[in-house]
């Protein structure tokens, strides 16, 4: 092996700058392919966070107004969801698992300093949704059971009503609807801005109304999108069977279905990965292809001298070794350059991502181990079979025509 | 040592070359040997055919013993480097390996250790007068110390005869008078040696001439 690395090493040096100018065009290459998947890499983490993370298996149904008239009712007419919307849901339609009804209030949360505008009164499976919290907690279920006057609020929202920092807000009050509330948490969240109140407190203020904003559908055991079509198209009749409109009917409820959109999201996301693989492994093959012609131009000139060498004892196996591995060491060294430097690229543009305000097209661009590896794999097979071709056609050459060849 | 029995060879074409016509020849071990003839006169393919680089189409060759036919690859390549050593016109050392290297390479096909086979090519190379010369590449060296590196990397692996193509033929005469009493003090020592050359001066210079016309031995002498 010594005694390869040092043959290898000999040549290379030898050659220094069409090994040079080879290299530059595969780490071109793999800087391309790593780049590229970074960025797509980064779109997908960025769409993960904007379908607010976990909650893919998520359908949101709000109420709407009748839009054709069904069995003498008119057009028109406000549908009104309900709390025992949700077993009925979970008995009729097969999929879903929970419903939890929600509510909103346009009404205003204040303390001396500044203002917020508007409640949502929530169960604490809602807090799914807000798994890093800054400070203290979400809703619980004692505070449901107790109904207890407790918020939950955006750390934005915190340091405008306290002028202090997120973390300090825990414990302190604020006045919603003629009344004092106690901040139990503060999330961070990149859009979402609500208020979090216990939904029994709300509907206890509220003079135990059963109507809901909202009902958040749960569905599990749902693997394709024409399932959570499927699910889609059921509940809609269940509720229009309940509340009786047509359940062709597209504005009487109004559906969030996350399930499907992630479905379909997933899916473009996979083609998109797929498509810079295939994008850069093309970017990749020009380096190699032009490796490939280098080492057909070194086996050329180095007709005399496999020539030589097999005249004094060189088997097949040992040109054919040294001109493989010269081959891969020249797209593994060089495609290393790449990678390091397609990271260095990645790393900038995550800096300029985490530093920059508003929205962030891109999350996390970078690339991991796992990944790492699979280039590597890429480049050690790229660079055998750029190798492989040029070795075969030296092998091919007789000794005697080799010793000819000046 | 070598016995060659019939051997035919001819170069498929449009017009098919019939370069050697039932050669038979027996070289002894311990001899000096010269086979001369004419540019075009088969002496080389006969040269390449006994050096293992060439195939023969009918005939027998025997090598120390060994039938010399239908080898593999492997086999060859093993052969040349255990029981011949060249000797070329041109040299045929490789220009960005030092003396040292281009003497070792042979024993590096051997699978001999770096330390092993360094101490044996420096051997080689004091015989040839040259240790001094060990680190320089043949591009620094004149012609006939070049063409001593040559001889040290054909005697490296001890081979059992020395087969060498015009191995004056790049050389001033004194330089050739030079190597050709090297071959004459090797062959003193036993060493089995056959030249290839059409200068007559180095025929004169070795114990048995052959002449090859036209394919065929003519005189043997």
């Amino acid at each position: 092996m010594f005694d390869l690395i040092s043959e290898i090493s000999q040549s290379l040096r030898t050659n220094r700058t069409r090994t040079l100018l080879t290299g530059l065009a595969v780490a071109w290459g793999i800087f391309m392919l790593i780049v590229l998947l970074g960025v797509a890499r980064g779109v997908v983490n960025t769409f993960n966070t904007n379908m607010g993370g976990g909650q893919s298996n998520e359908m949101s149904v709000w109420g709407g107004r009748t839009s054709v008239p069904y069995k003498g009712y008119k057009d028109g007419r406000r549908v009104v969801l309900k709390d025992n919307d949700g077993p009925m849901l979970v008995e009729q339609v097969e999929g879903i698992a929970e419903v939890v009804p929600t509510a909103s209030a346009s009404v205003t949360v204040s303390t001396l300093k500044d203002y917020s505008s508007g409640i949502e009164a929530v169960y604490p499976s809602a807090g799914k949704e807000f798994d890093n919290l800054v400070a203290g907690r979400f809703i619980n279920e004692r505070d449901i059971q107790e109904r207890r006057r407790v918020m939950v609020i955006r750390d934005l929202t915190a340091r405008r009503l306290f002028d202090c920092a997120p973390e300090e807000v825990e414990g302190k009050t604020v006045n919603c609807m003629g009344l004092s509330w106690t901040i139990v948490g503060v999330y961070h969240h990149r859009w979402r801005g609500g208020n979090f109140v216990p939904y029994t407190t709300y509907k206890a203020l509220t003079g135990f109304s059963e109507d809901a904003s909202e009902l958040k559908v749960l569905v599990e055991g749902l693997a394709t999108q024409e399932d959570g079509d499927r699910v889609e198209r059921e509940l809609t009749e269940a509720l229009a069977a309940s509340h009786e409109f047509n359940p062709t009917d597209k504005n009487a409820v109004w559906i969030w279905n996350r399930f499907s959109n992630f479905v379909q999201s997933a899916s473009a996301l996979k083609i998109l990965t797929l498509s810079v693989w295939i994008i850069g492994i093309f970017t990749l093959l020009s380096g190699i292809v032009g490796v490939s012609n280098i080492m057909f131009v070194s086996v050329r000139e180095r007709t005399h001298e496999i020539g030589v060498r097999r005249a004094i004892g060189a088997r097949p196996r040992n040109i054919l070794t040294q001109v493989v591995t010269e081959s891969i060491v020249i797209t593994t060294m060089f495609g290393y350059i790449g990678i390091v430097l397609g990271m260095i690229v990645l790393q900038i543009i995550d800096y300029f991502m985490k530093n920059s305000p508003g929205e962030k097209p891109l999350e996390n661009p970078t690339v991991d181990l796992s990944l790492a590896i699979q280039v590597t794999v890429v480049l050690i097979i790229a660079g055998a079979a750029a190798g492989l071709f040029p070795a075969l056609k030296a092998l091919k050459v007789k000794p005697v025509e080799a010793l000819r060849d000046e | 040592m070598i016995t060659l029995k019939d051997i035919n060879k001819t170069y498929p074409g449009a017009v098919p070359l019939h370069v050697l016509k039932d050669i038979n020849l027996h070289i002894d071990k311990g001899e000096l040997v010269a086979i001369m003839g004419a540019s075009g006169s088969g002496k080389s393919t006969l040269l390449n055919i006994l050096g293992i680089l060439d195939t023969y189409d009918t005939g027998e060759y025997f090598l120390d013993g060994k039938l010399i036919r239908d080898l593999s690859e492997n086999r060859a390549a093993d052969l040349r480097n255990r029981l011949i050593g060249f000797v070329f016109q041109s040299f045929n050392l490789i220009n960005y390996k030092s003396a040292l290297e281009n003497v070792a390479l042979p024993l590096m096909y051997q699978g001999v250790g770096r330390r092993r086979r360094n101490a044996l090519a420096m051997e080689q190379l004091e015989r040839m007068g040259l240790a001094d010369r060990a680190s320089h590449l043949p591009g620094e060296m004149s012609g006939g110390q070049r063409q001593r590196v040559a001889i040290a990397r054909a005697l490296v692996t001890r081979p059992a005869i020395i087969l060498a193509d015009e191995p004056t033929g790049a050389l001033d005469s004194k330089t050739s008078k030079e190597v050709m009493q090297v071959f004459r003090d090797l062959n003193a020592e036993g060493m089995t040696i056959a030249i290839v050359t059409h200068d007559p001066g180095v025929g004169a210079a070795t114990n048995r001439i052959i002449k090859i016309v036209d394919g065929r031995i003519s005189e043997d002498v």
